[in-house]
């Protein structure tokens, strides 16, 4: 039986971390819809989820066959390497050496793309792509917040809460999501999935934690710190390179 | 066929993106192998893996600012 304190990490950090791809993902979907109408854009997002619903069908039982430590320590390895490139980025966007990622521009752009190519086939296509890649972004992450702990189920769970939320939110609105502060969830997200990395890969090498799973969330307060210490080291650095 | 490629494309740059980022954390993942298997020091391992990815992070993060700068 899953306690609570075991299960909510995984199924928060599965959560905000899908809702940054479904956000992606609908922003392009939405922008195929807009120009070509629904139909393409339905059709080449349902196929990507149909080739998703597969691959996860057939790699998910391989993962019993693995044994739990060599699993924990490349997930975790795997893990640290996606959490932290993030941390990275939401660190220099938020400090200001880099531009914060606009959902408005990647509409407009999607726009223009699709605008010289009248073809329905290509504007399904542009969906179906979309949906595919962002929706792999989010089997990996329900699979490494997952699969070490025996916790599937939770992580599958908050990917799809984040999946029912940016669908219910985005059809109301009928617009693009711009509104969501994207690098503030990449921050979280970075934040989250470095603890992740961290206390799996020590895991994975049979070196057990004190506290156990409640030193997931000394470690994620030690990185939200580190992180927000390094912006305030280069915010003033940023403003003296554009001064 | 270009769909396989930015797929295979897009899951390179998922982790490897940084070839910097991605050696330092491998060899500081070595270092904690060698702490937790070679001396057998568990405690070890978890501080080497810890500060070691804060180090990691450190550093990349440094290195983008002074590419943006430069």
């Amino acid at each position: 039986m899953l306690d609570l304190a075991t299960a909510a990490p995984a199924v928060g950090a599965a959560f905000v971390a899908s809702t940054v791809e479904v956000v992606e993902a609908f922003t392009i979907v939405l922008a195929v819809a807009t120009l070509r109408g629904w139909r393409p854009a339905l059709t080449g997002a349902v196929a990507a989820l149909g080739v998703l619903a597969i691959m996860v069908a057939a790699l998910g039982p391989l993962l019993n066959l693995v044994p739990l430590h060599g699993l924990q320590l490349v997930i975790g390895i795997l893990l640290l390497l996606f959490g932290l490139g993030w941390l990275r980025k939401a660190v220099l966007r938020a400090s200001g050496f880099m531009a914060l990622h606009d959902e408005d521009a990647i509409f407009d752009r999607e726009r223009a793309k699709i605008g010289d190519e009248v073809a329905d086939v290509i504007a399904m296509l542009a969906s179906f792509k979309a949906v595919l890649l962002e929706g792999l972004e989010v089997v990996f992450i329900v699979l490494a917040v997952g699969a070490g702990r025996g916790l599937m189920i939770p992580a599958a769970l908050g990917a799809l809460g984040a999946f029912v939320v940016v669908m219910t939110f985005g059809l109301m609105v009928r617009k693009p999501l711009a509104r969501v502060p994207e690098n503030t969830l990449k921050f979280g997200v970075g934040v989250m999935l470095s603890a992740f990395g961290v206390f799996w890969t020590c895991e994975g090498l049979g070196a057990p934690w004190p506290g156990d799973d409640l030193a997931l969330f000394g470690l994620a307060g030690a990185f939200l710190v580190i992180a927000l210490g390094l912006v305030a080291i280069l915010k003033p650095r940023a403003a003296a390179a554009t001064a | 066929m270009s769909v396989v490629l930015e797929v295979l494309e897009e899951l390179w740059s998922m982790f490897v993106g940084d070839r910097r980022l991605t050696l330092l954390l491998l060899a500081v993942v070595a270092l904690g192998a060698a702490a937790a298997y070679l001396i057998r020091q568990p405690m070890l391992a978890i501080a080497v893996v810890f500060l070691g990815a804060v180090g990691v992070l450190a550093d990349s993060v440094f290195q983008g600012a002074r590419k943006a700068k430069g």
